[in-house]
């Protein structure tokens, strides 16, 4: 899975659901005149597609590849089916929507609140805890399209956590070079869902 | 004319079950007056009740260390206060304020979560309903982004109207301030230019639409988004 590949558009009827290994996939809503916020943000974690199961057949959002790599992917009638037997994947894949949940409502009441730089971090953080390295491949300009707002402000903040040591940027990539310094500039929202998820799904949060 | 049909419920989502579901349903359910301003669950607590309003509301608000706050949902007639259950969690995401005073049917959280395990139907129709308001949350996220205070107040009110019933309902400018994450003074500008083009008259908290056609065109997109998505399913 590339990164910026579109694994579906909003309102579109669901034909698989993915279950990400070493990638990162941003749900995105997409406004009328094109403009898009990210509500969530799924790794190995999670799994993309929840709708299906919800019986709402197509998304309320944009499912983009925001770190390239690898998912399973599995025909949504097998999920389905499997999803009505109402045994344990039942189980787990309602306790990850209500994760989902919890995700959403804190990103939603973020994005009003507190700044860009503290937005930025908490995706950075988000983000980290689903790769492998300290690494992320990445535009500016895509992530102005996660966090809702304009490229300068995303510019400015990025410009601010490299002044001070906590990131390197160049060139679309990303390193993370001081992640306690991080944790302590983040807004709250970061361990809000990062402690539900850990308590929610204590078997896929394992890192 | 004869009355051959029982009175509808009066809560949509109830309502859209078989018919022997929904009597059970309703067996099992006592009614209760919802309060304007009362608490029935805070963020993290145990849910003890699931409340499917009849003609209260129910605000869901996420609430900072700050004390800032964002309303990011509504649950009127047409929803169940309390679905995490139904995902299998039994603490509550959110805090959940009532709105709207009025009447509601309230279920124990045990009676709710046996109910759902023997009807199929009950399980099809939240699984629905937690859809819609997954559609809720994702379009509110969005619109807080993008959208001025103006378009999301009209929203608000909108939102609002449905679920009370009534052209006229009482709201304070904290509260405003509360559920849309502004300040006091973004409230007052906002519903002021509402008020000099004729939508609404608003004085001390009390709030008349006036012009719904009016408010509707001044709302966000987002208002007729999120009622088509609940047309789709339980229209």
């Amino acid at each position: 899975m590339k990164l910026g590949h579109v694994l579906y558009e909003s309102g579109i009827a669901l034909q698989h659901i993915y279950f990400p290994a070493d990638c990162i996939v941003s749900l995105l809503y997409v406004m009328e005149n094109g403009a898009s916020a990210e509500i969530a943000v799924v790794g190995n974690e999670g799994m993309v597609g929840v709708s299906l199961f919800m019986g709402g057949e197509t998304t309320p959002s944009r499912a983009v590849v925001q770190s390239a790599g690898h998912a399973y992917r599995l025909k949504g009638e097998l999920l389905k089916a499997e999803f009505g037997r109402s045994g344990a994947t039942q189980h787990l894949l309602l306790r990850y929507t209500q994760a989902l949940l919890t995700q959403m409502a804190q990103t939603a009441v973020c994005n009003r609140h507190h700044t860009v730089e503290q937005q930025l971090c908490r995706w950075l953080l988000l983000s980290l805890d689903r790769l492998s390295d300290n690494n992320l491949t990445m535009t500016q300009e895509l992530i102005a399209n996660m966090l809702g707002v304009r490229r300068e402000g995303v510019t400015e903040a990025a410009g601010r956590l490299q002044a001070s040591g906590l990131i390197s940027y160049s060139r679309g990539k990303i390193t993370v070079l001081d992640r306690p310094r991080l944790e302590r500039k983040v807004c709250e929202c970061y361990a809000v869902v990062k402690k539900e998820s850990d308590r929610l799904l204590p078997d896929t949060m394992a890192s | 004319m004869p009355h051959a049909t029982p009175a509808p419920v009066a809560n949509r989502l109830l309502g859209a079950l078989p018919r022997q579901v929904q009597q059970r349903m309703q067996q099992r359910c006592e009614p209760v007056e919802l309060v304007y301003g009362e608490v029935l669950c805070e963020s993290g607590e145990h849910i003890r009740h699931v409340y499917f309003p009849t003609s209260g509301f129910i605000s869901l608000v996420t609430v900072l260390k700050s004390k800032s706050s964002l309303e990011v949902g509504l649950i009127g007639d047409e929803g169940m206060l309390g679905v995490s259950l139904a995902l299998g969690v039994d603490t509550s995401p959110v805090r959940a304020l009532v709105q709207g005073s009025g009447s509601a049917l309230r279920m124990p959280a045990a009676i709710f979560r046996s109910e759902l395990e023997r009807s199929p139907a009950l399980r099809h129709d939240l699984d629905r309903y937690i859809h819609v308001l997954l559609a809720q949350l994702a379009q509110t996220a969005a619109c807080t982004c993008f959208h001025v205070i103006e378009a999301r107040l009209a929203r608000w009110l909108l939102m609002t109207h449905d679920r009370a019933h009534a052209d006229h309902f009482y709201l304070t400018h904290a509260l405003l301030s509360e559920m849309l994450g502004v300040r006091r003074s973004g409230v007052t500008r906002a519903a002021g230019e509402l008020q000099k083009r004729k939508l609404i008259h608003y004085s001390r908290g009390d709030v008349t639409i006036l012009d719904r056609k009016g408010l509707e065109r001044a709302s966000c997109e987002c208002y007729a988004a999120v009622v088509a998505d609940y047309g789709r399913f339980f229209g």
